[in-house]
C-alpha cells in the first residue's frame, strides 16, 4: 500500500469523525493485510498489547491524578492566593495573576488543558466581574495555560521522549527557561494591553497580605519542591516522581488542608483514567502504524528526501516548525507527537539537532496548536468555561499567540537558552 | 444498560488507578529501603495497559476519544445519519478484529506465567485486549444509539 494511498485513508477516516486512535488502526490493518497477507493480523493483539506497557508512561496519569486532586484539594486555590498578592497590584493585576498562577500549577500537573480547567472557572468569572473582555479574559487563561506543555513536568514532553527515545529529565531541564521567558513575556504583554485598554489593578501591596498567603500555601509550594526536586536530582525517575506527586498530593490534600473528600476524589481518578486512555489509545494504535512504517523504512526515506533538498540543520528546524504548526491546527497535540515524531527522528538526527532541542521546540510548536482553532483543546476548554465565542476569543488571543511563537523561534534558533542547564548538569 | 455500563467501567478505573500509584508509590519506597519489589517493573506496565483499554471504553461510551467532527456536524440531517453509520461499522470492525487478534494471542500463551509471578498466568495479563475489546463495541453501540434518539429528537 502506498504511502499516499494510507494518507488519504487516514484522512479520510479522520473527516468522518472515526477516532483519530482507530484511524490509525484500521489504515495500520489494511496495509499489513495487502502488503504482508491475512496470516499477519494475530500480530495485532500482541502489539496493542506491548505498546500499552512501556514503563515511562506511567507518569502520564499519575501527573493527571495528581493535577486533579491538587484542583480538589485546595492547593491550586492557595497557590493562585499568593500570586494574587504578588502581582496582583500591577495594571491588569488579574490577568497577571492568571499567568503566575498557570506557571506554578504547571510545574505540578503538567497538564495545560486541567490548568485552564481549574484556574478558569475561578479567574475567568473574576475578571468579567472587574470589566474585562470576556474574549480577553479567556484568551489570556488559554495562552497562559499552554505554558504547562514547556514548563516541567510536562505530559507531551513524555510522549515526545517515549516515541523519539532520548531522556525525560533532560526534556525537563530544557523547559525550565523557556517556561520562565514564556511567562515573563506574556506578562509583558497582558501589562502593555491593560494599561492601553485601562484594565484595573487589584488593590496596593501589602507584605502583609503576601506573608499570610504564603503561610497558607506552604505546604503547596512543597509539591513542585519534592516533585521536581527529586527529578532532577535523579533521587527518583519521572515516573517515580510522578507517584511522588500523587502521594505528596493526596497527603497534603487530606491532612494539611483537610478538603479532599472521597466523591471529588473518585471524580478525580475516573476524569484522569479517561484522559490518559484517550492518550494512550492514540499510543498503541499508533505502533501498529509505526511498526509498518519502519518495516517498510518510510522514516529514512522521508530523511534522505529531505536532505537531498537541504542539509542545513536551521532550515530543517524552520520547515518542521512549519509542518507542526500546520498539523497543530488539525490534530491535538498527542496525537501529532505519535504520528509524526518517530517518522521525522532519523531526519533530525541526520540533520545533527540534538533530539532534546528538538524535542523543546515540538512541544512549544504545539503549544501554540492549542491555541489556533478549528482543533485547539486548550482554547475550547477556556470558551466553554467563559461561555465566549470560539472566534472572538481567537480574535483576542492574538497577541499573546504572537507572542508564543516568538518564544518558539527565539527557542528554535537560539538553542543555548533552553539547551544551557541541560549541558551544565548532565553533559 | 448505560448505568450498569458506565458504573461498572467507572468502579474499574477507579481500582486500576489506585493499584496503579500504589504500586510505583510502593516501588519507590521499597527500592528506597533497599529491598525492591522484584514484580514492580513487570505488573505496574500491565496495571497501564489494564487501565488504557477499560478507561478507553468509558471514554468511547462518553464519546470522549479525540476525533474532528467539525465536518460532519455541519452535514444535512440524512448525510450525517449516513456517514455517522459508516464511522460506526469503521470502529467496532477494527475493536472486532482486535477482539478476536487478542484472542488469537492467548490460545498461544496457554500455560505460561509472568516471569516474575511464576503463579500469575500471562494470558491472564494479556486478556485485557480481547475482553475490552468487547466491552469497547458493547460501550459505543451504547453510544451510538443515544447519538441516533438525539439527533430524532433534535430534528423533530
Amino acid at each position: 500500500m502506498s504511502l499516499a494511498l494510507m494518507l488519504v485513508a487516514l484522512f479520510a477516516l479522520i473527516a468522518i469523525d472515526v477516532p483519530i486512535a482507530v484511524a490509525l488502526g484500521l489504515v495500520a490493518v489494511a496495509a499489513m493485510t495487502m502488503t504482508w497477507g491475512a496470516h499477519t493480523l494475530p500480530n495485532v493483539g500482541l502489539t496493542l498489547f506491548d505498546s500499552s506497557t512501556n514503563f515511562t508512561l506511567i507518569a502520564i496519569p499519575l501527573f493527571i491524578l495528581a493535577g486533579a486532586i491538587m484542583n480538589t484539594s485546595g492547593i491550586s486555590r492557595r497557590l493562585l492566593a499568593l500570586v494574587s498578592s504578588l502581582v496582583g497590584f500591577v495594571r491588569g493585576g488579574l490577568a497577571m495573576v492568571t499567568i503566575g498562577s498557570s506557571m506554578l500549577l504547571a510545574e505540578i500537573s503538567g497538564s495545560a488543558v486541567a490548568g485552564v480547567a481549574a484556574l478558569g472557572s475561578i479567574l475567568i468569572p473574576a475578571m468579567q466581574k472587574r470589566g474585562y473582555p470576556t474574549p480577553f479574559a479567556a484568551a489570556v487563561t488559554s495562552s497562559a495555560s499552554t505554558l504547562a506543555v514547556v514548563i516541567p513536568p510536562s505530559l507531551p514532553m513524555i510522549l515526545y521522549a517515549v516515541m523519539a527515545g532520548t531522556s525525560v529529565v533532560e526534556l525537563f531541564v530544557a523547559g525550565i527557561v523557556p517556561g520562565l521567558i514564556g511567562g515573563l513575556m506574556l506578562m509583558g504583554c497582558a501589562y502593555a494591553l491593560a494599561r492601553k485598554r485601562g484594565y484595573p489593578v487589584e488593590g496596593a501591596f501589602e507584605w502583609r497580605k503576601v506573608v499570610v498567603a504564603f503561610r497558607e500555601a506552604i505546604w503547596a509550594l512543597l509539591l513542585p519542591v519534592i516533585v521536581l526536586g527529586g527529578i532532577f536530582s535523579g533521587w527518583v525517575t519521572a515516573t517515580e516522581g510522578a507517584g511522588l506527586a500523587v502521594a505528596a498530593s493526596l497527603l497534603i490534600g487530606a491532612f494539611a488542608y483537610r478538603e479532599l473528600d472521597w466523591p471529588s476524589l473518585k471524580r478525580a481518578m475516573i476524569t484522569g483514567g479517561v484522559q490518559t486512555a484517550v492518550v494512550m489509545l492514540l499510543v498503541t494504535t499508533s505502533a501498529l502504524l509505526g511498526d509498518y512504517l519502519t518495516q517498510l523504512q518510510a522514516p529514512q526515506m522521508f530523511a534522505a528526501k529531505l536532505l537531498a533538498w537541504t542539509t542545513n540543520k536551521w532550515a530543517i528546524l524552520a520547515l518542521l516548525n512549519l509542518f507542526f504548526l500546520l498539523i497543530g491546527m488539525f490534530l491535538h497535540s498527542a496525537a501529532a507527537i505519535i504520528l509524526v515524531v518517530p517518522i521525522v527522528m532519523p531526519l533530525v538526527h541526520q540533520a545533527g539537532i540534538d533530539p532534546v532541542h528538538f524535542g523543546l521546540v515540538v512541544t512549544l510548536n504545539l503549544g501554540v496548536g492549542q491555541q489556533t482553532p478549528p482543533v485547539a483543546s486548550v482554547l475550547v476548554t477556556a470558551c466553554s468555561v467563559a461561555k465566549a465565542d470560539i472566534w472572538e476569543v481567537t480574535k483576542a488571543n492574538g497577541w499573546f499567540i504572537a507572542v508564543l511563537t516568538f518564544v518558539l523561534l527565539l527557542m528554535t534558533y537560539v538553542p543555548a537558552l533552553p539547551m544551557s542547564l541541560v549541558d551544565y548538569f548532565y553533559r | 444498560m448505560r448505568l450498569f455500563l458506565e458504573k461498572t467501567l467507572e468502579w474499574i478505573v477507579i481500582a486500576l488507578m489506585t493499584a496503579l500509584a500504589g504500586v510505583v508509590i510502593a516501588g519507590v519506597l521499597f527500592r528506597k529501603l533497599g529491598a525492591p519489589l522484584v514484580w514492580y517493573d513487570e505488573v505496574a506496565p500491565i496495571l497501564l495497559a489494564w487501565l488504557t483499554y477499560y478507561a478507553a471504553c468509558l471514554a468511547a461510551l462518553n464519546r470522549a476519544h479525540i476525533g474532528f467532527s467539525k465536518l460532519v456536524d455541519s452535514l444535512p440531517a440524512r448525510a450525517r445519519m449516513a456517514v455517522t453509520a459508516v464511522r460506526e461499522v469503521c470502529v467496532i470492525g477494527f475493536f472486532a478484529l482486535a477482539a478476536w487478534a487478542g484472542w488469537r494471542v492467548l490460545q498461544v500463551l496457554e500455560g505460561e506465567a509472568l516471569v516474575s509471578l511464576e503463579w500469575f498466568p500471562a494470558a491472564l495479563a494479556r486478556s485485557v485486549i480481547p475482553v475490552s475489546a468487547v466491552v469497547f463495541i458493547l460501550a459505543e453501540g451504547v453510544a451510538y444509539v443515544e447519538w441516533l434518539a438525539k439527533q430524532e429528537e433534535h430534528d423533530a
